[in-house]
C-alpha cells in the first residue's frame, strides 16, 4: 500500500502542480529563514572541546572591591591578578595548567627590503596545547622547563609559516620578534576553535593568534596585554610597573585540567584554602567567591551568544509559522479540488484511515521536497547574513552549514508538511461522500 | 407589458455558428401566466436567459414597459433584473451558506432599501409563502418544496414585474409540485405576470396561455403534432 | 453595507476565513515587533559622537626595538604632523568614539574607593584635544600647555585638571545648578579632579554602553611603544592627506611600524555594523513576508471565488451589478483582515512584551500598530481585488444551468 500511495501522492502532485511548487516553495521559503538563523546560532553556541568539557576549569577568584561586586549581584571578576596566576600556578596543583593573555609582537622578517609587521600574539605556558588539544602540523609546543627558563621559543600558527617560510617546516629555525631573536618549535595545523572559549574577552570569533610565546618571557619583557585590564584599586604612584604587577588589576585567563570530580573538589578546596591564606595578608576582602567553570558553563555565563541573534530567531520561527499557514491554505483549496476523487475512494469502500495514510503519505512527499529546496534556501539565507556583516571578517566562520544543519531543515519541512496538513485531511476524510457524487 | 420583435441569439466562435433561437416576436400582457415548453435542446433555456436579461440578444429589440431594454450597459440591465424581474430556478439556487431571511434578503441588498423597508418585504414574502416559522433557518435543514418556496418568496418581495419560472417543479415530487403549482396560481391571481418554461406538459396545462419551442424556433401555435411529439419526449 | 448577511456566511465554512485571519495576524506580530526595532536601531545610529567624524583619522605607531625614546618620537611626530598643510590638529591619544575599545574609570565625590558614584571613558589629551577632536567647548576653557604632563605606562597617576562632557557634569553633581567649572571630584583615594572646562559632547567609544555620553578629556600625554594618533584635517582634505601621513611616519623613523590607518567614518561603520545589519535583514524579512501574505490572500481568495461560482451567477441573476460583486468580496475581505489586525495588534503587543522582557529592545511606540494595521488592510484589498474582479465578470447565465 505504501508504494501505492507514494505513486498517488506523486500523481496528485503532478495533476496540480501549481499548487504544489506553491506549497513547495512556501515550505522551503520558511524554513530557509528559519534554518539560517538556527544555523548561525548552532555555530555561535558551538563547544569546539566538547569532548573534552567536563576535565577543564576556568578558574576564578573574588579578588574585588569590598563596596563594589565586579558584577552585580556578586560576579566574581573575570580574570585574574598577575599575583594570583603565578601562586596558583606555581603551587602546581592541576594535573595540567595554563595562565596566558593576548598581546602582540612586531615581526621583522628576514631580507633588507621586507617590512615589519604586527601579529596577535598569546603570551601562555606549555600545558596550553596539550590542554586544548591544539593540532600541530610540524614540531609541538614547548615543555614545561622552557616555561621556567624563560627561553625565547615560539609556536607559530599555520598561516604565519606560510607568510614567513612558505610553509615548509620550520623547526629550529629563528625569527625576529620586536629585535628579539626566537626559535621554532612548532607549527600549527588549521585550528580556528569557534567561538574561542579560552578567551572570550574581546571577540570570541575572531582567529586564534598567530604566534604563542611563553608567559614567564612576556612578563619579563614587559609585553602589553592587548586584552582587557581592570582594576578597582589604584597603584600606588611611583611603583611603575612591579606596582602593577603587584596590584589588584586583573587581566590574565586561568585555566586548569583535572581529570575527574574528585581532583575538582580537591582543586576547589584549594582554591579556597589559598584566598583564606590571602585574606589573613589583608587582600580579598570580599566574601569567599571561587568558581571553576568548563568551557560550556564559562561561555553561557559569558553570553557568548549575542541577544541578536534570539531577537532574530524568534521573528524567524514566526515567519516560518506564516509560511505553514499559507500551506494549510493551498492544500485546503488541494482538498477541495479532489473532493470528488476522495468521495469516490470513499464510496468504493476506503476507509478514513486509509484516506489519512494517503494523503499524509502525499505530505510527508511535499515536506521533503520542501526540506531539500529549503537547505537551497538555508545556502541563500547564510549567503545573505555574510553579505550584510561582510565587515566583519570572522563572519565566514559563522555562516557554515554543516551536516547536522542540513538534517535538521529536511527534518523540520517534513514536521511542518504534516503538521500543516493535519486540518485540511481532518477536513478531506469527513466529507460526505454524497455531496460531491452528483447523484441524481 | 413584455414585447419581443425579431429576436434571435446566435453563438458563433472561430469554426462554428449555432442558431440557438431563430428569430421570434412575442408579446406578453400584463397578469398573464404563460407557459413556454418545449423539448430539451430546443432552446428554451436560451429563451429563458434572453428573457431574464441573462444573456445579450444577436438582433431584435426586447420592450419592457415600453422600454427598450436590449442595448442597456451591463449596470441597467442589472438594475431591470433586479426591480422588474423575479426569478425563479429549477435547482432553487438558494445560497447554502445564508439563512432563509438572508436569502431573501439578497435582491433587496442591491435595491437600497432602507432596513425596515427591506424586513418587512421579506417577512410578507416568507409568511405568504407558509414558511414564518424557519426564518433563520439554512437551506440545508428544509425539504425541496420548503426551498423552492423560498425561492418564490426571493423573487417575490421585490414586487416584480414578472416571475420567470425555470422548470420550478423539476426538483420536486408531485405532492411538493402541486403545492408550488398552486401557490403560483395564486400569485397570478393577484395580478402578477407569470413566464413559466418547462418540458412537461402537465405543467403546461396549468398556464392560462402555451408557447412552444422546438429547434431553436418560438411559435404561439401547437399543432397536435408538436403536442404528440411533445409527448414522445 | 451587508455585513450582516457576509458574517453569517462566513461563520458557515469558518476554516478559511480563520486562516486568512490568523495569517494577517502573525504577519502583523512580525511586522509591527521588526518596525520597532528598525525604529530602535536607526534612532541608535543616528546619534552623533560630538567629534568633527568626516575630517578625522587615526593610525597606531608600534615601536619594536628596545630602549626607544619614546616621549621624544612622540614629540617629533606630534610636531611634524601638526605642520602639515590642510591638517587642523592632531593628538597622541588612546582611543576616539566609535572605536570600540578605550579606558573607563569609577569617580567618586569624596576621596576613597567606595562604591562609585559615576564612571566615564577617559581620553588622554594634551592642550590640542579640543581642536583634534573638533569638539564644542561650552564652558571653561581649554588645558594649558603647562597643565599637560607625561606619564608612563603603569603609573596610577591622575592629573588635577580635567574637561569634561555636559552629560558627565549632570550624572555627577545631579541637583547642581548653573555652571560646573570649578566644581571637584575624585578618581579615587589621593586624585581630586578640578573641572576646568565643559563640552557640549563627546561620546564614549563604546556606542552600546548605556553611559556613553560620559567622557573626559585628561591632559597626560602617556609614554608607551604604542601610540594612538587621531588627526583632524580640514574640509574635504582628509583622503588626500591619509596616505601621505601614513607615508610620512613609516619613512621618518625605521624603529616602529605605522598600522591600523583608518577613518572614524569606518570605525562608526564597524561599531553599527550589527543595527544596520540588522536593519537590513528585517526590511528584507517584512518586505518578504508582506509579500508571501499578500498572494496567500490572492489564493485564498481565487479558490474561494471559484468555489462560489454558481453563488455569484446567482447574485448576478437577482441583479447584483458588477461593482456590487466586486464590493462583496472586497468588503467579505475588509472584515477578516479586520479581524486579522485586531489579533494581530495583540499579539504584537504580547510579542513586544515578551521580547522586551527577553532581550531588553525598548518597547514599541504606539503609532506602529496603527500604520502596521493599515499597511495589511491595503495589502488585503489589493490582493482581494484581483479575484473579486473575476469573479464579477461570472455570467449571470450560470444560474440557469441545470449542474
Amino acid at each position: 500500500m505504501f508504494r501505492y500511495y507514494l505513486k498517488l501522492g506523486t500523481l496528485s502532485i503532478r495533476a496540480n502542480p501549481i499548487l504544489s511548487i506553491l506549497m513547495v516553495a512556501a515550505i522551503a521559503i520558511g524554513i530557509g529563514a528559519c534554518m539560517s538563523i538556527v544555523t548561525v546560532r548552532h555555530v555561535m553556541s558551538g563547544n569546539p572541546i566538547e569532548h573534552k568539557n567536563d576535565q577543564l576549569f576556568h578558574v576564578q577568584v573574588d579578588n574585588w572591591n569590598p563596596d563594589d561586586p565586579y558584577e552585580d549581584p556578586d560576579g566574581a571578576p573575570e580574570q585574574v591578578t598577575y599575583l594570583d596566576a603565578t601562586a596558583l600556578f606555581n603551587a602546581g596543583r592541576a594535573f595540567r595548567q595554563t595562565t596566558s593573555f593576548k598581546t602582540s609582537r612586531v615581526v621583522q622578517p628576514s631580507g633588507d627590503d621586507a617590512r615589519p609587521f604586527q601579529e596577535e600574539s598569546r603570551a601562555t605556558t606549555a600545558d596550553f596545547f596539550p590542554m586544548f588539544d591544539v593540532p600541530f602540523l610540524f614540531g609541538s609546543g614547548w615543555d614545561r622547563s622552557s616555561d621556567e627558563t624563560q627561553e625565547q621559543v615560539v609556536v607559530l600558527a599555520r598561516e604565519l609559516n606560510e607568510k614567513l617560510f612558505g610553509g615548509e617546516d620550520s623547526i629550529g629555525r629563528t625569527l625576529m620578534l620586536n629585535d628579539e631573536v626566537y626559535r621554532v618549535t612548532g607549527v600549527l595545523d588549521n585550528w580556528n576553535p569557534v567561538p574561542k572559549y579560552y578567551d572570550v574577552n574581546n571577540n570570541p570569533y575572531e582567529a586564534p593568534a598567530q604566534i604563542f610565546l611563553p608567559f614567564s618571557v612576556a612578563i619579563a619583557g614587559n609585553y602589553d596585554n592587548s586584552g582587557n585590564t581592570s582594576c578597582w584599586k589604584p597603584i600606588p604612584d611611583g611603583t611603575g610597573r612591579e606596582g602593577f604587577l603587584a596590584s589588584e588589576c586583573i587581566w590574565i585567563q586561568m585555566w586548569v585540567e583535572l581529570q575527574n570530580e574528585s581532583a575538582r573538589q580537591d582543586y576547589m578546596a584549594f582554591l579556597d584554602a589559598y584566598v583564606e591564606e590571602q585574606k589573613l595578608l589583608g587582600r580579598f576582602p570580599r566574601p569567599l567567591n571561587n568558581h571553576l567553570r568548563t568551557p560550556a558553563e564559562w561561555m553561557e555565563y559569558n553570553e557568548v551568544v549575542d541577544d541578536e541573534v534570539d531577537v532574530l530567531l524568534s521573528l524567524a520561527v514566526l515567519f516560518l509559522v506564516v509560511c505553514l499557514l499559507n500551506t494549510i491554505g493551498l492544500l485546503l483549496a488541494k482538498a477541495t479540488r479532489r473532493s470528488k476523487d476522495t468521495s469516490l475512494r470513499r464510496a468504493l469502500g476506503a476507509s478514513k484511515a486509509e484516506l489519512f495514510r494517503q494523503h499524509i503519505i502525499e505530505a510527508g512527499m511535499i515536506g521533503i521536497a520542501g526540506g531539500l529546496l529549503g537547505i537551497v534556501m538555508t545556502w541563500l539565507g547564510l549567503r545573505g547574513i555574510e553579505n550584510v556583516f561582510i565587515e566583519y571578517d570572522f563572519i565566514q566562520n559563522l555562516v557554515r552549514m554543516d551536516w547536522s544543519m542540513v538534517m535538521l531543515a529536511v527534518a523540520l519541512a517534513v514536521v511542518s508538511a504534516l503538521g500543516a496538513a493535519l486540518y485540511p485531511i481532518w477536513r478531506t476524510c469527513n466529507i460526505t461522500p454524497a455531496n460531491h457524487l452528483r447523484l441524481q | 407589458m413584455l414585447t419581443m420583435n425579431n429576436v434571435s441569439k446566435v453563438y458563433r466562435t472561430n469554426t462554428v455558428e449555432t442558431h440557438a433561437l431563430r428569430e421570434f416576436s412575442l408579446t406578453v400582457e400584463e397578469g398573464e401566466f404563460v407557459s413556454v415548453t418545449g423539448p430539451s435542446g430546443s432552446g428554451k433555456t436560451t429563451f429563458l436567459n434572453i428573457a431574464g436579461l441573462l444573456e445579450d440578444l444577436t438582433s431584435g429589440t426586447y420592450e419592457l414597459d415600453g422600454r427598450d431594454i436590449s442595448k442597456l450597459s451591463d449596470k441597467e440591465r442589472s438594475n431591470v433584473r433586479n426591480q422588474k424581474i423575479g426569478f425563479i430556478f429549477q435547482s432553487f439556487n438558494l445560497i447554502p451558506e445564508l439563512n432563509i431571511f438572508d436569502n431573501v434578503d439578497v435582491p433587496l441588498r442591491y435595491r437600497g432599501f432602507k432596513a425596515d423597508e427591506r424586513k418587512r418585504r421579506i417577512e410578507e414574502a416568507i409568511e405568504m409563502v407558509g414558511l414564518g416559522s424557519r426564518m433563520s433557518h439554512l437551506p440545508a435543514q428544509l425539504s425541496g418544496g420548503q426551498q423552492q418556496r423560498v425561492a418564490i418568496a426571493r423573487a417575490l418581495a421585490g414586487e416584480p414585474r414578472f416571475l420567470l419560472a425555470d422548470e420550478p417543479t423539476g426538483n420536486l415530487d408531485s405532492h411538493m409540485a402541486n403545492s408550488v403549482l398552486d401557490l403560483l396560481d395564486t400569485i397570478n391571481e393577484a395580478g402578477t405576470t407569470i413566464i413559466m418554461v418547462t418540458h412537461e406538459l402537465s405543467l403546461a396545462d396549468r398556464a392560462k396561455r402555451n408557447i412552444f419551442v422546438r429547434d431553436g424556433q418560438v411559435s404561439d401555435s401547437a399543432p397536435e403534432l408538436h403536442l404528440a411529439s411533445l409527448a414522445a419526449g | 453595507m451587508e455585513i450582516g448577511p457576509i458574517w453569517r456566511a462566513m461563520l458557515q465554512s469558518k476554516g478559511g476565513y480563520i486562516l486568512i485571519a490568523l495569517q494577517i495576524a502573525v504577519t502583523m506580530a512580525i511586522m509591527v515587533n521588526a518596525i520597532a526595532i528598525m525604529q530602535e536601531r536607526s534612532i541608535k545610529m543616528a546619534r552623533p559622537s560630538g567629534v568633527d567624524e568626516v575630517n578625522m583619522f587615526s593610525l597606531v605607531s608600534v615601536g619594536f626595538k628596545p630602549d626607544m625614546d619614546e616621549k621624544a618620537l612622540i614629540r617629533e611626530d606630534l610636531d611634524q604632523l601638526r605642520n602639515l598643510p590642510g591638517i587642523i590638529d592632531v593628538v597622541a591619544t588612546n582611543s576616539h568614539p566609535l572605536r570600540q575599545g578605550g579606558w573607563s574609570e569609577g569617580l567618586h565625590r569624596e576621596p576613597g574607593v567606595g562604591k562609585s558614584v559615576s564612571s566615564s571613558a577617559i581620553y588622554f589629551v594634551d592642550e590640542h584635544g579640543l581642536d583634534a577632536f573638533g569638539v564644542n567647548l561650552v564652558d571653561g576653557k581649554n588645558f594649558a600647555p603647562e597643565e599637560v604632563s607625561w606619564d608612563s605606562d603603569s603609573d596610577d597617576f591622575w592629573p588635577a585638571t580635567v574637561i569634561i562632557t555636559q552629560a558627565l557634569a549632570e550624572d555627577l553633581f545631579p541637583d547642581h545648578e548653573g555652571s560646573y567649572v570649578g566644581k571637584e571630584f575624585w578618581f579615587n583615594d589621593d586624585n581630586p579632579a578640578n573641572i576646568v572646562g565643559v563640552v557640549e559632547r563627546l561620546q564614549a567609544p563604546w556606542p552600546t554602553w548605556t553611559g556613553v555620553e560620559r567622557s573626559m578629556l585628561v591632559p597626560l600625554r602617556r609614554e608607551s611603544e604604542y601610540v594612538r594618533y587621531v588627526i583632524r584635517t580640514e574640509g574635504g582634505r582628509r583622503d588626500e592627506l591619509m596616505p601621505q601621513v601614513e607615508e610620512l611616519l613609516s619613512q621618518s623613523n625605521r624603529d616602529r611600524i605605522i598600522r591600523s590607518v583608518s577613518t572614524v567614518e569606518e570605525a562608526r561603520k564597524l561599531a553599527y555594523l550589527g543595527d544596520a545589519a540588522m536593519i537590513k535583514i528585517l526590511t528584507f524579512v517584512v518586505t518578504l513576508l508582506t509579500a508571501i501574505t499578500g498572494l496567500g490572500i490572492v489564493g485564498l481568495a481565487s479558490f474561494s471565488v471559484a468555489r462560489r461560482t454558481r453563488q455569484i451567477g446567482i447574485r448576478r441573476a437577482l441583479g447584483a451589478t458588477k461593482p456590487a460583486i466586486v464590493r462583496y468580496f472586497m468588503l467579505e475581505n475588509f472584515i477578516v483582515s479586520t479581524v486579522g489586525v485586531v489579533t494581530g495588534g495583540i499579539l504584537a503587543i504580547a510579542l513586544n512584551i515578551a521580547m522586551v522582557q527577553a532581550f531588553s529592545l525598548t518597547p514599541l511606540a504606539w503609532y506602529v500598530i496603527p500604520i502596521a494595521m493599515v499597511t495589511l488592510w491595503i495589502v488585503g484589498q489589493t490582493a482581494v481585488a484581483g479575484p473579486a474582479r473575476k469573479a464579477s465578470n461570472i455570467s449571470p447565465a450560470i444560474a440557469t444551468r441545470s449542474t
